[in-house]
């Protein structure tokens, strides 16, 4: 760097560093207004963010903002006179928020700025003038120039350039080119030029300008490439000096970092110039040049290719051009300039003295009471004051900015500030606002700063330019530097007030720099206001926009949409969206302005509907321009409807068939079903039964139910199988959030596949992968149907704000792995009006949306639960497996509403619909005593289902109501093995197996629930195919029935112990009565609240079922044959029942059950058969309430007492127990006649009662659980009951007493006072224990009824017997009765007592008395 | 009186805006949310130093051409802005202080309403009447 001296009035050595000289050729003109103004736009538009830089990122609180355009301030080379300023600036530890445009335009502003009157800084200080070394008289055309520099300097004729100083330096320069010269010639010319002008004033410059210096492998830079654009301006009026004017300029290229001042070079001769206010008269110029291009022919040719410039030089000529400029610089330019300064001092002193004071004096004489401060609206008057050029008052000035250009700041300030009072003194405005302004800028340039900067210089300056003045360009050059020095010392709040305040409607390019610049002074504060800074950014991007800055504005969009983002400013944000949207779209990065308009769609935009559909059609617009060109290749993403992946549902299977007629298809899976977590649960139940039975009683460890339908509710950790040649259907959820309706057409799906054979083993072999992309893009979406048929669906319409769902459906023919990827579709939208319809029919995109499912959360390891780690999820990845067989299943003839009871006959039809044979049919239910399909005894005829309609679904005989007829049936028959009741049953198939196509159609047996209500049942049928495929072992298929069951028949049976005596009647009677017999009450009531129609209920046949009893007899009284129950109505009935005598033949008859019939009309049902026994065994356990609290208690009683700490009480209490303990289930078969649609209707049915204790009634409906009573709860267990020793009334039942008599005797009273009448007691010990009796026959006088008048009568001899009866024993005793005379008594006066043998402590127990025994004795 | 009002979550996202003319709707968002920085900024300065004792009523925050931005904060840093007419000047700063708190009480309804999830757009309708009689007054 090389560094300039100057000496200074007071003789004080100042250091003028980095000096920079301007030159520009004399007739050089500033341009008018409007080419400033392009000028402007495009060194504005010319100057963009650097793309790929790395992101600047601010963090704002919050907010990191990436701010990518903000690269370093002073790589733009600063070529004003304000260079000094800025290039301190930039060392500046504070981070000037600028930007490149803004400097850019800073520096062409400036450049631009035309010289003007009150202020020197833009004038000439010095005029080189150049000869070529080809002229023929040198020394005469440097004569000539300076003339000619003299005259336009001082005639006054020309307004432009302006001078700073009257005696302008000459500098003269011998322009020499080695190549093409006569060396020797030049130099004596010089040597003659320096005794003319002396050493200092003149050069010799020897450069080369013909050839081309460089070969042409060699690159030389150019050297004025980076200044030639900003000259560009000027080029109009310096074509013909242009050789000259390039090479000076190069000479200060070269010299970067010396020199001073603007410098004049004046080479041309110029003529007289028709125009006043210009020397260099452009057609002139060119005229008057031709001698000059002659002279230089060896310059480059102007303007014939800008990037030439410069390119005859070699790097010598480089040297010598620096070296000429240093030259000029201190030998010519600092001493001239020191002169100048020394002179000017020298007058202002000498003029200080008297003038000074007397000036002032005078001023205030004349001036009378005026302050030299005038308020603003006074000064208006003389802001038009204009001094002449040699005025005292502006020789100050002029030193003032001498001294500033040679950086002699201290000076220069105590000068402007001197002017400063001068011009306000003189109400000369404009001039005290110039000196004001440059006062503040050396105040704020002086080093080490001995006083603090003056702000409100500047402001008042820039008020006064704006206000008085009304000059906006000086006004804002002002702002600019005000602005700079404000933010240099980080008052960044001060910089972005005045900015704004600078901001007009008349400059729309002006206001946007200016508020893109407070913006960032916003965000350069010390708390960041990045509010602020998005606001301003978007104002700016608004003015940008105006002023035809397209780049820019999306820019300032943009940077201001990182602040709005996300945020819930919905309405900004979107208006942001939408202009950048727009703005992409014209500058052409279609990609951009697509992210931008989605952006808007997908949010909830809370935009009225019109403004949406507007959006959305300035979507489609934008992206279907976008999408056209590249019609090849992926398609593009859209953004609309929002799908919701998670919701997304899989169904594998055919549509469910509607009901034909009768027929009536089994419900199966469909995607219409809700997902009920308690279904799944139970369907997964059965269908784990059945897999156990199929497989012998064991499941598979990795047994998984099938599922059919996949959601977010199954689990889908593992690839679902699908069937070749069977659908799957995808259903995916989409929800439209737009107040206007979109339309979706040619909606289908889009997979991947891999073909793989799955029959060859190790996994078959893998085929490549397919996948439809390519071909739905191109629209043809069924191009691969050979493979996997898509289904399309044609049109698709979302409502507005509507959530919808759509079932796509894909037929794989081959098997392998499918991927679902996505969906692809048209997206558009539907137009209100009608005549616009072909337009709207063009207004659609294809675009895709990929379905991805995140599986559920893992929550098992440790790893897993302290992090966020999501399972697969592959319900779109099925499996496509080899064929398996298919069923369907029909039921014919199903009822939906059925009497409790009601046995119905219907019809199920399986067909295997596939090409596979299938085999191991079963079926599984939650009600297994709902249906049975027969017992395998049972001859299945195919009877068709129509034959039988009016048949009775009963097996009946003719048969005259008689004794009971009995048949043995073994349970095992019914496929009922041990006590539990099946849940699974196996279907027989013809062969086991139901061939491909081949439908088998099995009569199906229904019976009424016993309770009323509705009722779900649900079945499972479960088939396997005959070979085993490893993939897919077994399929089911699911069937829920709704069965309404209504009230039809009440059955009550009460057991009692029969007093009749055995030693009467025949035989064999005598034979059962022996082995005891029971009287069975059954009571019947028809509860049917015939709604249904039915108007009478028939009692047909009454059948027991037993391993012990049997019913024998009916024993109702004669002529009450007819059971008849119309509504509310009760009959009762009453039959003898004896225990069977096959009971001890052999051991398996033991599991055999008894059947006995009694019919009471004239057709017996023969119940042992299907469908009677079918549903006996079927039915549910005995009616023992099956919850609540209190039964728990009741078994835990029972539990406790099987303890083996009372084991004897046990054993006691089971002997006890067991003799009054019965196991008899009584059938009420009956007949209900429905009138319905004035059709008469016969249904038939059957109920179940099971006797199980004498004397206690049991009924057929289980009871309705009266309302439960809150069962306390109970912290502490119960206490078991003190002994738990049997009842006293079970105890009252050991001894069946009988009494054996004459029911009348006639007794001769006259003759003989006395009447003996001999009785029998028999005892019949009913338990299977010795048992000690005690007879009491002595009369209780105690008992008021014993207190008869009349009725007395004695027993005689012993009044008390002791008996012991072995198990089962029949003991008769004789006693005598005395009576006195003829009447009615009652016998059963005798007690009789009875304790177990072995329990020595308990008492005995009153027995059950018998019934009142009546005998008549008559007297003769 | 007021041309806009507008409620803030403390996350600096809007819980409700109501402004009058609503062809100027957009306008208000970006005034609303420009003051916020200016809210903040008051918040910092003065809430360190008596966190407890601070104001909730922030004065005004900052002018424009048209309109004139006042400020409250909560103490959970809710922020109320309202937006009056610059050509309104018969509006003291009593008056202003009186909607704020007029705003804060009918906020505090809101905010007890047990099936209001803090944190959602603000629909009650109290509120929304509350509001629009302060808007309406003016007109």
């Amino acid at each position: 760097m090389l560094i300039g001296h100057l000496r200074d009035p007071n003789n004080q050595v100042v250091v003028v560093k980095g000096l920079r000289i301007s030159v520009t050729g004399v007739n050089t003109r500033s341009p008018n207004s409007g080419e400033v103004r392009k000028l402007l736009s495009q060194a504005v538009s010319g100057c963009q963010p650097p793309e790929g830089l790395p992101a600047n990122v601010i963090t704002a609180g919050d907010y990191d903002l990436n701010i990518s355009d903000r690269s370093v301030k002073a790589s733009v080379p600063w070529y004003s006179d304000w260079k000094e300023m800025l290039t301190q600036l930039s060392s500046s530890k504070y981070y000037t928020a600028t930007t490149p445009w803004f400097e850019a335009y800073r520096e062409n502003f400036l450049q631009s700025m035309p010289a003007s009157d009150h202020e020197f800084l833009n004038h000439y200080l010095a005029c080189m003038l150049v000869v070529s070394s080809r002229e023929a008289v040198p020394t005469e055309q440097f004569l000539k120039l300076s003339q000619e520099q003299h005259r336009i300097q001082h005639s006054g004729e020309y307004t432009y350039p302006k001078w700073f100083i009257p005696n302008t330096l000459k500098y003269y320069v011998l322009l020499h080119d080695i190549s093409d010269g006569d060396e020797q010639r030049a130099d004596s010319v010089y040597e003659d030029m320096k005794q003319r002008y002396g050493t200092q004033g003149c050069y010799l410059l020897k450069i080369n300008s013909r050839t081309g210096a460089a070969g042409p492998d060699e690159q030389m830079p150019d050297p004025w490439s980076q200044y030639l654009q900003k000259t560009n301006i000027h080029s109009p009026y310096e074509e013909g000096v242009l050789n000259n004017v390039e090479n000076n300029i190069s000479s200060e290229v070269d010299g970067l970092d010396l020199s001073d001042v603007v410098s004049e070079i004046h080479p041309l001769k110029l003529e007289q110039s028709a125009d006043p206010g210009f020397p260099g008269n452009p057609s002139k110029a060119v005229n008057s040049a031709d001698t000059a291009r002659t002279q230089k022919q060896g310059s480059v040719t102007p303007g014939a290719a800008p990037t030439a410039h410069g390119a005859c030089l070699t790097l010598n000529d480089h040297d010598r051009i620096r070296q000429f400029i240093q030259e000029f610089t201190f030998r010519g330019l600092l001493p001239h300039i020191e002169k100048n300064i020394r002179q000017l001092n020298d007058q202002l002193v000498s003029r200080k003295g008297l003038s000074r004071s007397l000036f002032s004096a005078t001023k205030k004489w004349f001036g009378g009471g005026k302050v030299p401060e005038k308020s603003i609206a006074e000064l208006k008057n003389t802001a038009g004051l204009l001094y002449p050029p040699e005025a005292p008052e502006l020789q100050i000035r002029k030193m003032a900015d001498l001294c500033f250009l040679v950086q002699h700041y201290e000076l220069a300030y105590s000068c402007y500030h001197t002017a400063k009072k001068d011009f306000l003194s003189d109400q000369a405005m404009l001039y005290a606002a110039g000196s004001l302004e440059m006062a503040a800028v050396s105040a704020f340039l002086q080093s080490g700063a001995p006083r603090p900067y003056p702000a409100h210089y500047m402001e008042t300056a820039i008020q006064t330019y704006r206000d008085v003045c009304k000059n906006m360009v000086l006004a804002e050059r002002c702002a600019l530097l005000s602005a700079e020095v404000l933010k240099s010392q980080a008052k960044y709040s001060d910089a972005a007030t005045l900015l704004i305040k600078m901001t007009s409607e008349d400059s729309d390019l002006r206001s946007a720099l200016l508020l893109e610049q407070a913006a960032h002074c916003f965000i350069n504060m010390r708390s960041p206001m990045v509010r602020k800074f998005a606001f301003h950014m978007i104002l700016s991007g608004h003015r940008y926009s105006k002023a035809g800055q397209k780049r820019h504005a999306l820019r300032c969009y943009c940077q201001a949409m990182q602040v709005y983002k996300g945020k819930g400013w919905t309405l900004a944000e979107d208006h942001i969206n939408f202009t950048i949207g727009r703005q992409s779209f014209t500058l052409r990065q279609p990609e951009n302005a697509v992210a931008a308009f989605r952006h808007i769609l997908i949010n909830d935009s809370k935009q009225t509907a019109t403004q949406q559909s507007a959006f959305l059609r300035e979507y489609l617009y934008v992206y279907k321009s976008l999408s056209q060109p590249s019609n090849e290749g992926s398609l593009p993403q859209l953004p609309l409807p929002c799908v919701h992946s998670a919701q997304t549902r899989v169904f594998f299977g055919h549509e469910p068939r509607l009901a034909e007629g009768e027929k009536q298809a089994a419900t199966h899976v469909w995607l219409d079903q809700e997902f009920d977590q308690e279904q799944a649960q139970l369907w997964a139940e059965l269908e784990e039964q059945v897999v156990a039975v199929a497989n012998r009683g064991s499941v598979h460890i990795s047994f998984q139910p099938t599922q059919y339908c996949l959601s977010s509710h199954t689990e889908n950790l593992r690839y679902p199988f699908a069937v070749v040649e069977e659908p799957m259907f995808v259903e995916v959820v989409f929800r439209n959030p737009l107040k206007v309706p979109l339309v979706l057409s040619d909606l289908s799906l889009l997979w991947k596949f891999t073909t793989k054979d799955f029959s060859k083993p190790q996994g078959g072999t893998t085929g490549e992968t397919i996948t439809n992309e390519k071909e739905a893009a191109a629209g043809k979406a069924t191009a691969l149907n050979d493979i996997i048929s898509t289904e399309v669906i044609p049109e698709f319409t979302v409502g507005l704000e509507e959530t919808k769902v759509a079932r796509l459906k894909l037929l794989p023919h081959k098997t392998g792995e499918l991927h679902v990827l996505g969906i692809v579709y048209n997206l558009g939208t539907r137009e209100e009006d009608n005549s616009a319809s072909e337009a709207s029919q063009l207004m659609f995109v294809r675009g895709r949306q990929d379905l991805e499912i995140q599986g559920p959360r893992l929550n098992v390891t440790k790893e897993e639960k302290t992090s966020v780690r999501h399972g697969p999820d592959r319900r779109l990845d099925p499996i496509i497996t080899p064929p398996m067989p298919l069923l369907e299943v029909f039921f014919i003839n199903f009822p939906t509403g059925l009497l409790c009871g009601e046995i119905r006959k219907a019809w199920v039809e399986f067909v295997n619909v596939s090409a596979v044979p299938l085999a191991g049919l079963r079926v599984a239910s939650t009600h297994p005593e709902f249906f049975t399909f027969g017992s395998a005894t049972a001859d299945l005829t195919p009877v068709t289902p129509t034959a039988a309609e009016h048949c009775s679904a009963y097996k009946t005989m003719v048969t005259p109501p008689s004794d009971a007829a009995v048949t043995l049936v073994s349970p095992a028959a019914f496929g009922i093995t041990g006590d539990n009741r099946p849940t699974v049953v196996e279907i027989p198939l013809t062969g086991g197996v139901l061939g491909p196509g081949e439908a088998l159609q099995i009569p199906l047996w229904l019976r009424g629930p016993d309770r009323e209500g509705v009722h779900e049942i649900s079945f499972l049928f479960y088939y396997e195919g005959l070979e085993k495929n490893a993939k897919l072992g077994h399929r089911v298929l699911r069937h829920k029935a709704v069965i309404c069951a209504s009230r039809s028949l009440s059955v009550r049976a009460t057991a009692c112990r029969s007093n009749t005596l055995p030693g009467r009647g025949k035989r064999d009677e005598r034979e059962e009565e022996r082995s005891g017999s029971m009287l069975v009450f059954v009571d019947v009531e028809n509860i049917n609240t015939s709604e249904a129609g039915v108007r009478e209920f028939h009692i047909v046949q009454v059948s027991s079922s037993s391993r012990q009893w049997r019913l024998h007899k009916c024993i109702n009284p004669a002529g009450d044959k007819d059971s008849k129950l119309a509504s509310r109505e009760r009959g009762k009935l009453c039959f003898r029942a004896t225990r069977c005598r096959t009971q001890e033949a052999t051991s398996d008859a033991l599991e055999k059950y008894t059947f006995a019939d009694l019919n009471l009309g004239n057709e017996q049902i023969v119940s042992s058969t299907t469908p009677c026994a079918d549903f006996f065994f079927r039915r549910g356990p005995p009616s023992e309430p099956r919850k609540g609290g209190v039964i728990t208690v009741g078994g835990l009683l029972r539990r406790q007492s099987l303890t083996p700490a009372n084991s004897t009480d046990d054993s006691m209490t089971s002997i006890v127990r067991k003799c009054s303990e019965v196991e008899l289930d009584i059938i009420v078969l009956w007949k209900a006649y429905v009138v319905e649609d004035n059709k008469q209707l016969i249904l038939e049915g059957q109920l179940h009662v099971a006797l199980q204790t004498i004397g206690k009634e049991a009924c057929s409906l289980s009871q309705k659980e009266e309302a439960q009573e809150m069962v306390l709860l109970k912290f502490k267990p119960d206490l078991p009951p003190p002994a738990s020793r049997p009842s006293l009334e079970q105890l009252s039942h050991l001894i069946k007493t009988c009494l054996h008599y004459p029911e009348s005797y006639d007794h001769p009273f006259p003759q003989k006072s006395l009447c003996m009448v001999p009785v029998t007691l028999t005892l019949s010990n009913c338990s299977l224990a010795q048992v000690d009796v005690i007879i009491d026959l002595r009369h209780k006088t105690t008992s008021p009824e014993s207190l008869e008048v009349h009725g007395s009568f004695t027993w005689l001899g012993q009044t008390q017997y002791k008996l012991q009866l072995r198990p089962q024993e029949v003991h008769g005793l004789s006693l005598k009765a005395c009576f006195f005379q003829a009447g009615v008594y009652n016998l059963g006066t005798p007690r009789v007592f009875a304790k177990l043998a072995q329990s020595g402590t308990m008492c005995e127990t009153s027995q059950q008395s018998a019934m009142p025994a009546l005998i008549i004795i008559n007297s003769v | 009186m007021a041309v806009c009002v507008a409620v803030i979550a403390k996350e600096n996202y809007p819980l409700y805006i109501r402004s009058v003319p609503s062809q100027s709707e957009l306008k208000f968002h970006y005034t609303v949310h420009t003051s916020l920085d200016v809210v903040e900024e008051k918040i910092s300065t003065a809430g360190k130093a008596m966190a407890e004792q601070r104001e909730l009523y922030l004065g005004l925050l900052y002018p424009t051409e048209d309109y004139k931005v006042y400020g409250y904060v909560t103490n959970s840093k809710v922020k109320f802005v309202i937006v009056v007419d610059s050509s309104n000047t018969s509006l003291r700063d009593n008056e202003i202080r009186s909607m704020f708190r007029k705003l804060h009480n009918s906020f505090t309804d809101v905010m007890c309403n047990p099936f209001y999830n803090p944190g959602d757009p603000i629909q009650s309708r109290a509120f929304d009447s509350m509001v629009s009689a302060m808007m309406v007054q003016s007109s």
